[in-house]
C-alpha cells in the first residue's frame, strides 16, 4: 500500500506525466465521443465548401471550424473520427504485441532451452531487418486493409517486449523468492503469472505508451503511402496524402492532421517518459 | 585474437541466417497472398491459356519447395527476375535507383550525425541546464512529429512560401537539401537522446571522478577520457540510423518525387508487381545484413570489455 501512494506522489510531481496523461486521457475521451459530437459527416463530399479555409469560430460550432478539404468535407470532424482509427488500431496492435511478447517472452526466459533459443533467433532475424521492410512484405501479399494494418504493426513490434520480458524473467528467476516458491511445490505456470509477471508489469507499462506513440506515426506513414488505411476513411495519414496536392491553395489540410498527430504523439511519449522517471529514473528504455 | 575471429565468423553466419530468413519471407510473398500465384503475376485480362503457360514457365505446378530452390538457384546467379510492370530485369532496375537512394540516406546520416552529436555531448555535460532542456525539447519534438508531415511542412515553408528551394526533383544540390533535413531530422532526436544519455552515464563513473580528482582539467575529461567511450555508443546507433531510416526514406522518397528505390517499391506494391517487390525486399535486406555486420566488427575493435558471447 505504502509502495503505491508513494508512487503516485511521484507521479504528481513529474510535469511530464501529468501533462502527458491529462492530454492522453483528453484525446482518448475525444475520439470516444467524436461520433456523437461531430456536426458535418466525416466521408460524404459537400461539394458547397469545396477547399473552404478555417472559418474558426466565426460560424459558430456548425461551420468548417478547420476548414475543409477539397471535397469540402469538415476538416475538424475528420481529424475527430480519424482519432478514432489511430487509437483504435494503435491500441490494438499494442496490447495485442504486448500479450504476444509477454507469453513468448515468459516462456522463453523461464524454461530456456530450445524455446528460448528458437524465439530469440526469431526475434533476433526480425530486428535485423528494419520494420518497415516486414511491413511492406506482408501488405504486398496480404492486401493493404485495417486488419493486416494491426498485423504488420504486431509482427513488427512483438520481438521489443518480447527480448525485454525475456530479459527481466531471467534476472527474476534467480530470485530468492521465486526458488522459494518452487520449493513450496508452486507451479511453474503459477510462478510465472503471479510472481514474474506482476514485477515487470512497470518496465511493460513505460514501453507500451511508447509504442502507442511509435504505431501511431507508423500508421500515418502506411496510410500515406497507400498501404494502410483506405479512403474515404479519414485516416490522419490519408487526409496528409489527400492534402499534399492542395499544399498552395488549402495548406489546413495538411496542416491539422499533422499537428494532431504531433500533438497525440508527445502526449504519449510525455506519458511514458513521466512514468519511466516515476517507477524508476535508472531504467534504460 | 582466436576469440575475436570466431565471433566474427559466428557474426558472418549470423548474416546467412537471416538472409535466408529473408529469402524465405520474399519467396512467400507471392504465395501468401490470396489468389492464384500465376493469376496474380498476369494482367487482368489474361485468358486460361495465359495462365496454365506461365504456370508451366514458372514451374508453378512442381511443389514448394522445388520452386524455393530454384529460386534461390536464380538469385545466387544474379537472376533475381523480372518486373511485371517494367518488363525489364529487376536487378537493373534496382541498380538504375539505387544511386539515388544512397545519396539520399548518406547526407541523411551524415548530416544527422554532424548535429546529433555534437548536440548530445553538450546537453550531456551540461544536464540539467537550459541547453540540455532546449536539445531535450528538440529531441522529443523529432521522435513525435510525423516524418510525412514534417517533410510536407518543409515544402510549405522553404517552396511555396519562401519559394527558396525546389519542392521536387533530382540532380542538382538544390534538390537534396530538403529532404535530407527531412530525413535527418527524424534520425537526429534519437541520435540526440542516445548520445546524451551516453555521455551522462559515461561521465558519472567511477573512473572519471577518480580522473578528475587527480586535477585534470574538466574539458581534458570530457575530450580525452569521456569522448572515447561514446564512440562505442555512437558505432550502436549509427548501424540502428540505417535500419530507422529506411520509412522516412519510404515517405520522403515519395513526397519529394526523389528517383529511388523507396518509391520504386512504392509503387511496386501499388501495381502487384510481385518480382519486383521480392527482389528489391533480398537487396535491401542483404544492404542491411552488411551494415549490421560491419557495425559488429567494428565494435570487436573498438569495446575491449565485450566477451565475444
Amino acid at each position: 500500500m505504502k509502495r503505491k501512494s508513494q508512487l503516485f506522489t511521484r507521479l504528481k510531481k513529474s510535469k511530464f506525466f501529468v501533462i502527458g496523461f491529462i492530454i492522453s486521457i483528453l484525446l482518448i475521451i475525444l475520439s470516444i465521443i467524436a461520433p456523437f459530437i461531430v456536426i458535418h459527416d466525416p466521408e460524404l463530399p459537400d461539394l458547397d465548401n469545396t477547399l473552404n479555409p478555417p472559418e474558426y469560430f466565426s460560424k459558430g460550432w456548425s461551420g468548417n471550424i478547420l476548414g475543409a478539404d477539397n471535397l469540402g468535407r469538415d476538416i475538424l470532424t475528420r481529424l475527430l473520427i480519424g482519432s478514432r482509427y489511430s487509437f483504435i488500431i494503435a491500441g490494438t496492435a499494442v496490447i495485442s504485441a504486448i500479450f504476444l511478447g509477454i507469453i513468448i517472452g515468459l516462456y522463453a526466459g523461464y524454461y530456456g532451452g530450445w524455446i528460448d533459443n528458437l524465439f530469440m533467433r526469431l526475434a533476433d532475424i526480425q530486428l535485423s531487418l528494419p520494420s518497415l521492410l516486414l511491413a511492406i512484405a506482408i501488405v504486398a501479399a496480404l492486401g493493404p486493409s485495417i486488419p493486416n494494418l494491426i498485423i504488420v504493426l504486431i509482427v513488427t513490434k512483438w520481438p521489443v517486449i518480447a527480448r525485454l520480458v525475456r530479459g527481466n524473467v531471467l534476472i527474476i528467476r534467480e530470485t530468492e523468492f521465486v526458488s522459494a516458491s518452487r520449493v513450496l511445490g508452486a507451479s511453474d505456470t503459477w510462478i510465472m503469472f503471479s510472481q514474474i509477471l506482476p514485477n515487470i508489469l512497470t518496465v511493460i507499462m513505460v514501453v507500451a505508451t511508447q509504442l502507442v506513440g511509435h504505431m501511431i506515426l507508423i500508421e500515418a506513414v502506411l496510410s500515406f503511402l497507400g498501404l494502410g488505411v483506405q479512403p474515404p476513411i479519414p485516416s490522419w495519414g490519408i487526409m496528409i496524402a489527400d492534402g499534399r496536392n492542395y499544399l498552395i491553395l488549402a495548406p489546413w489540410i495538411v496542416m491539422a492532421p499533422g499537428i494532431a498527430l504531433m500533438i497525440t504523439v508527445i502526449a504519449f511519449n510525455f506519458l511514458g517518459d513521466g512514468l519511466r522517471d516515476a517507477l524508476d529514473p535508472k531504467m534504460k528504455t | 585474437m582466436n576469440k575475436r575471429y570466431k565471433y566474427i565468423i559466428n557474426r558472418i553466419l549470423w548474416g546467412f541466417v537471416v538472409l535466408w530468413g529473408v529469402s524465405l519471407i520474399s519467396f512467400g510473398i507471392l504465395h501468401l497472398a490470396p489468389g492464384d500465384p500465376a493469376r496474380l503475376l498476369l494482367p487482368a485480362t489474361a485468358t486460361w491459356e495465359e495462365i496454365n503457360n506461365l504456370r508451366e514457365i514458372l514451374g508453378l505446378n512442381k511443389p514448394l519447395h522445388i520452386q524455393y530452390l530454384v529460386y534461390i538457384r536464380g538469385v545466387i546467379k544474379g537472376d533475381l527476375g523480372t518486373s511485371l510492370f517494367y518488363k525489364k530485369p529487376n536487378l537493373d532496375l534496382i541498380k538504375e535507383r539505387l544511386p539515388a537512394t544512397l545519396i539520399l540516406s548518406i547526407a541523411a546520416i551524415l548530416t544527422a550525425i554532424l548535429i546529433s552529436i555534437p548536440l548530445g555531448l553538450i546537453a550531456g555535460v551540461k544536464q540539467g541546464t537550459f541547453i540540455d532542456v532546449l536539445v531535450m525539447f528538440f529531441a522529443i519534438l523529432g521522435q513525435s512529429m510525423s516524418i510525412v508531415w514534417f517533410a510536407i511542412f518543409l515544402v510549405f515553408v522553404f517552396s511555396v512560401k519562401l519559394r527558396l528551394l525546389p519542392s521536387f526533383g533530382y540532380g542538382s544540390f538544390r534538390t537534396l537539401i530538403l529532404p535530407t533535413v527531412a530525413l535527418a531530422f527524424e534520425q537526429s532526436a534519437l541520435i540526440t537522446r542516445l548520445t546524451r544519455t551516453g555521455m551522462i552515464d559515461v561521465l558519472s563513473e567511477d573512473y572519471i571522478l577518480a580522473i578528475r580528482a587527480k586535477g585534470i582539467k574538466e574539458s581534458k575529461v570530457v575530450t580525452r577520457y569521456a569522448f572515447k567511450n561514446v564512440l562505442i555508443t555512437v558505432t550502436t546507433i549509427i548501424g540502428l540510423t540505417f535500419a530507422g531510416l529506411m520509412g522516412g526514406q519510404l515517405a520522403c522518397e515519395t513526397i519529394f518525387v526523389w528517383p529511388g528505390i523507396g518509391s520504386l517499391s512504392i509503387s511496386a506494391i501499388s501495381q502487384r508487381d510481385f518480382p519486383l517487390v521480392q527482389s528489391i525486399m533480398l537487396v535491401v535486406s542483404a544492404f542491411f545484413v552488411l551494415i549490421n555486420l560491419a557495425v559488429d566488427i567494428l565494435y570487436t575493435f573498438l569495446d575491449p570489455r565485450l566477451r565475444y558471447d
